[in-house]
């Protein structure tokens, strides 16, 4: 006993050095992600606000006007509208149709069907793809005499006329991303309780009932991760948007989106300045939307 | 363990010193290393550039230029090299970017150096210098260019008379005979890009401009080109199952189309059995053509000028590009250097060929707008006037 008592301030101050140790391996740990994330998002976004308010070229600041410009500029540019306009009806149509085909596909899984893994595997394949390869393809096969076309019986250029071309990258993604949604989806399916069940099974409840009163409200976190995640990557859509246009938005701006404005002002235009103005306006106009879905949709995560 | 360890550490030490050793190596003989960089054109012309740079480098024991074939989006990537201040010595500049990239500064004026070592810019054609003239700065000198000439399926021309027009009214009565006869079956008797790269060589045989756009004789031109679609006398490439108009006389489905001289290459490995005619670009008030080209151009950012400017000079001479061309490629900017033979179509637009990009520093990104407006007046959705007036604001920048 007194040898135990003698011992308990050495114990202790070792216990300090161990948690002071435990606490330095955390922080460190924790350095490498802060550093890079700083280093490569919040540098980058700090920076990007500054040279926003400046005429800034290939090699620097230029002379000339400063302050709030590029933004009234930005704001005012008609084609600005078109791309907000666009992105508006892009994201409209196809988020919705992204968490129908994800949730159809996850509760196809969820039952206990045979060899479904393979078909998990292959509703998941398109994600893996290459967006760039996938809409090459896709040029081809919705070309006017391609194999769509055929058919169909129909010749319309989908990916060349300004009336459909939103509408078939709308498809084109909402086919893509289907496979990633179905995960979260069966995720949010599988953290479900089994009792709910049992307990709706001993009521006779009708499956549709089943999955209108019980399985699609409980899945509301899922609901959520879905529209945010999906809803940001909607509102930033370029690459299928950059092939199917050349990269020029066209045909007549139909695939004009904000990502392609700020790289077109950049990379065509060498207006750094305004292209960093409207990555700004792009941002706060995410940010608003999400913070919009947390209070709406996302209540209950919230509280 | 910790011996493997040594042993790894060790040989990397020695790698990383046998480096360093090399590279003070070559520094030590002191030759001038100039980089000169582009896209690549296929492996022909790759292999074409790099005896070029070999017969350069014999010639020249003092300086070694290597070529880098930049892959990807080339004006993206170079920008890139210019933000970071590690340009290539020399590269190419298309026409399209070349008044933008100078306005930026990072460009070379050559003037300087072409008053001390007294070379002659009389030898090239007026109209390519231009496109990589600005004010009076010289920013590059041509390599290479092509315009557009009128290509045309043989078989299908000898159904409609076997003519070739030379006219606006010749263009429109050949395209209609076909049509009666019905010589192109499942296509149009023209393939028509929704391309002012295209259209506005048709401005330019109207009498208009580029500068002058809003120009009664602007409008002409584009009713006559627009109308040819409407009248069904022709069709864009999409329309005929076709990324371009070169394809679509590849599969037959246009029996005339309006190219230039990268339509050859493309034919011989694609379609070689297609049988077609290289005709003059057709005129109207008068000739009209668009060159599209691009130049050998310095880095204003290069710590070795001396050397990038007797690379870039060498290269675009008379005994540089001789060797250029002796393929037949391309089509030489130098009125002194002889083309091989079959090139006479294109090389008759010479003296009524307008540089494309106009030396304006706000043509890349007015281009966008010229080409999203155009596929809205093909639509219907937009009245040619107005497309013309967002043009005329748009080269303003």
């Amino acid at each position: 006993m007194a040898t135990a008592s003698q011992a308990a301030p050495a114990l202790r101050s070792s216990m300090l050095g161990v948690r002071l140790r435990e606490a330095g391996w955390g922080y460190g740990f924790v350095a490498v992600p802060i550093v890079v994330f700083g280093l490569f998002f919040i540098y980058p976004f700090g920076y990007a606000l500054y040279i926003s308010f400046f005429h800034w070229g290939i090699l620097g600041k230029q002379g000339g006007a400063e302050g709030t410009f590029n933004y009234s500029a930005v704001l005012h540019d008609p084609i600005f509208h078109i791309a907000l306009k666009n992105i508006a009806e892009y994201t409209i149509g196809v988020v919705p149709l992204e968490m129908a085909l994800g949730l159809s596909l996850a509760l196809v899984i969820n039952q206990k069907i045979r060899g479904r893994n393979f078909v998990r595997s292959a509703f998941y394949f398109p994600s893996i793809a290459s967006s760039v390869a996938i809409t090459t393809i896709a040029l081809y096969i919705f070309n006017s005499d391609g194999l769509f076309n055929r058919i169909i019986g129909s010749h319309t250029p989908w990916f060349h006329n300004a009336g459909t071309v939103l509408w078939a990258i709308v498809g084109l993604n909402a086919w893509t991303t289907s496979g990633t949604v179905m995960l979260y989806y069966l995720a949010g399916l599988q953290a479900i309780s089994t009792d709910v069940y049992e307990a709706a099974a001993l009521d006779n409840t009708s499956a549709w009932r089943t999955f209108w009163k019980i399985t699609f409200p409980l899945l509301r976190p899922a609901h959520f991760f879905v529209l945010v995640v999906f809803g940001i990557g909607a509102l930033k859509l370029f690459d299928q948007a950059f092939i199917v246009g050349g990269g020029s938005g066209g045909p007549n701006n139909s695939t004009q989106t904000p990502v392609l404005y700020i790289y077109r002002d950049a990379f065509s235009n060498f207006d750094f300045g305004k292209a960093a103005a409207a990555g700004i306006v792009l941002f706060v106009i995410i940010f608003v939307l999400t913070l919009v879905q947390r209070m709406t949709v996302g209540r209950q995560e919230a509280a | 363990m910790r011996k493997r360890l040594g042993v790894i550490l060790g040989l990397l030490i020695a790698v990383v010193l046998l480096a360093a050793t090399a590279q003070a190596g070559t520094r030590g003989t002191k030759v001038a290393n100039v980089t000169l960089a582009g896209w690549s054109s296929g492996p022909d012309e790759d292999a074409l550039l790099n005896q070029v740079i070999n017969v350069f480098n014999k010639t020249h024991p003092s300086i070694h230029a290597q070529f880098t074939v930049i892959n990807g989006d080339y004006p993206t990537a170079m920008t890139a090299r210019f933000a970071a201040h590690t340009p290539p010595d020399v590269f190419y500049v298309d026409s399209s970017v070349a008044g933008a990239w100078a306005q930026q500064g990072v460009l070379q004026p050559l003037n300087s150096f072409i008053k001390s070592s007294k070379y002659d810019t009389s030898a090239f054609f007026p109209s390519l210098l231009g496109a990589f003239t600005v004010g009076k700065s010289i920013y590059g000198f041509p390599k290479d260019w092509s315009p557009l000439a009128l290509e045309i399926n043989k078989g299908m021309l000898g159904q409609a008379g076997g003519k070739a027009p030379k006219t606006w009214a010749q263009l429109q009565s050949v395209a209609q005979t076909m049509a009666n006869k019905n010589v192109v079956p499942g296509g149009k008797p023209i393939c028509l890009s929704p391309d002012w790269a295209r259209m506005l060589a048709f401005v330019y045989q109207a009498g208009g401009s580029l500068t002058n756009i809003t120009s009664p004789a602007a409008a002409a031109a584009v009713n006559f080109y627009v109308g040819l679609m409407n009248k069904g006398l022709a069709t864009t490439p999409d329309k005929l199952g076709s990324g371009w108009c070169g394809e679509a006389l590849g599969k037959g489905k246009a029996a005339m189309i309006m190219e230039g001289n990268w339509l050859l290459p493309f034919m011989k490995s694609t379609y070689p059995s297609v049988q077609y005619g290289i005709f003059p670009m057709v005129k109207d008030k008068t000739g009209g053509n668009l060159a599209f080209t691009v130049s050998y151009s310095m880095a204003k950012d290069t710590s070795n000028k001396a050397a990038a400017w007797t690379l870039l000079s060498w290269l675009t001479s008379r005994q540089g590009q001789t060797i250029w061309m002796s393929k037949g490629l391309a089509l030489p900017s130098r009125k002194d250097v002889k083309a091989i033979g079959g090139r006479q179509a294109f090389l008759s637009a010479a003296p009524y060929a307008h540089g494309w990009g106009f030396g304006n520093p706000h043509f890349a990104s007015a281009y966008t707008v010229m080409n999203n407006d155009l596929t809205a007046v093909i639509a219907g959705s937009k009245s040619v006037a107005a497309m013309l007036a967002d043009i005329a604001s748009a080269l303003k920048g």
